[in-house]
């Protein structure tokens, strides 16, 4: 069944990725869905070089979203700046293990993760490897799922940031690492969008 | 009606015919939902979507948390949580918070409504097919879940040294977050297609 597969690419039709409508596919360049007037392609468009660029530039901007510190708490005393990973140890010392295991799989593991499996998922697309492509469209789907969660750490940061203004008791100061990591996050999001799930099925 | 669906995950064509009318069904290859059961009627979705709106007001008008420590006290909002970022100049962070805990989550609620309520009354909206793929389009950027998680981790790092009072906007925001779940997964968009096919005949 999968070699001779009945495709939309191999029976001249297409899909609406916006409203799953089904058609011809004329070829025509400016094509629009007859329902939702959505343009149309019979795969996303660049999606491949679109996808890698984003991906590089996650890559590169993980490096200074771990590194940079995320916050500076300024209090009487001291003056202490947090990176992601120092965050998540004091969540830990504090007694909180569970929310800092939280923290760590949101904030380092799961961006990791996803820039790792966008990059298998591009390699495999780009092979066009038959063996697999279940478990590579798997992968994809979880890596759409579990995207959003890596916000988590941007909004603990927005809030303790606008929290803790008591005037010369204790303030909190966003860094430039935290700047970075909403970047990756918001790149691998964009990544994860523009990666058309069909280049891994396209092994015919 | 086409008799043949391709399914948008892997390009595999399914004949129409062979899929029971209104059942949920999977692409036989990847096992992508290609067709949702029909199992809500329009007044469920427009009842979720104004119960939304309603706790979505109270989310944004009443404070989030307050802080006590050392006599001083602070509170935000949900929306002061985004202006906090802009005041320290991280204005494309704000944004980015903004966008996604505010305007995302309304944009959703208030164009949903836009298309339900004239397909109630067996009308259709001015632009409903626009207005359609707007909401497939704005789904994907509502992140009031996350926030609402990040809000804990927040609270959970200030326990420690100050006392926290939760407000009104964040027991909205958890019903929020419940409400918004239940009716994303009852308004697809090939729940809304068959909708808005329905009223047109």
């Amino acid at each position: 069944m999968t070699r001779h597969a009945a495709t939309g690419r191999s029976l001249g039709l297409l899909v609406c990725l916006d409203c799953h409508l089904t058609m011809r596919d004329v070829k025509a360049p400016q094509m629009r869905c007859p329902r939702c007037h959505a343009r149309l392609h019979a795969r996303k468009p660049h999606s491949l070089a679109l996808t890698t660029t984003l991906l590089i530039l996650a890559a590169v901007l993980y490096v200074p979203a771990n590194l940079l510190p995320v916050m500076d708490t300024r209090t009487l005393i001291d003056d202490e700046s947090d990176t992601i990973m120092s965050g998540v140890l004091v969540l830990l010392h504090s007694g909180s293990w569970p929310i800092a295991l939280l923290v760590f799989v949101a904030s380092i593991v799961v961006p990791l993760l996803k820039i790792l499996a966008l990059a298998v998922l591009i390699y495999a697309a780009w092979m066009r490897r038959p063996n697999g492509r279940m478990q590579r469209s798997q992968l994809y789907r979880a890596v759409e799922f579990i995207g959003k969660w890596s916000m988590l750490d941007i909004y603990a940061i927005s809030l303790l940031a606008t929290l803790v203004q008591v005037q010369s008791f204790a303030s909190i100061i966003v860094g430039w690492g935290a700047w970075a990591f909403g970047a990756v996050v918001v790149l691998t999001l964009l990544a994860t969008h523009t990666f058309d799930e069909r280049l891994l099925w396209d092994t015919q | 009606m086409p008799l043949v669906t391709l399914c948008p995950a892997c390009d595999l064509a399914h004949r129409r015919t062979a899929a029971p009318a209104f059942e949920r069904t999977r692409c036989v290859r990847c096992h992508k939902p290609l067709q949702v059961a029909r199992n809500t009627t329009i007044d469920t979705a427009i009842a979720l979507a104004v119960c939304a709106s309603v706790l979505m007001f109270l989310a944004n008008v009443y404070p989030l948390v307050a802080m006590h420590v050392n006599g001083a006290s602070r509170q935000t909002t949900l929306i002061g949580a985004a202006l906090g970022l802009y005041d320290q100049h991280y204005k494309m962070l704000a944004m980015l918070v903004f966008l996604t805990v505010f305007v995302a989550p309304l944009l959703h609620v208030v164009t949903l409504l836009y298309v339900l309520v004239p397909l109630w009354i067996g009308r259709s909206a001015y632009g409903q097919n626009f207005v359609i793929r707007l909401i497939s389009r704005v789904r994907p950027w509502s992140f009031t879940e996350v926030f609402l998680l990040g809000t804990v981790v927040a609270l959970v790092r200030l326990a420690k040294f100050a006392h926290i009072v939760p407000g009104i906007a964040l027991w909205s925001c958890v019903l929020l977050m419940l409400c918004l779940s239940a009716m994303t997964s009852r308004t697809s968009a090939e729940q809304l297609w068959q909708w808005a096919g329905q009223g047109r005949q």
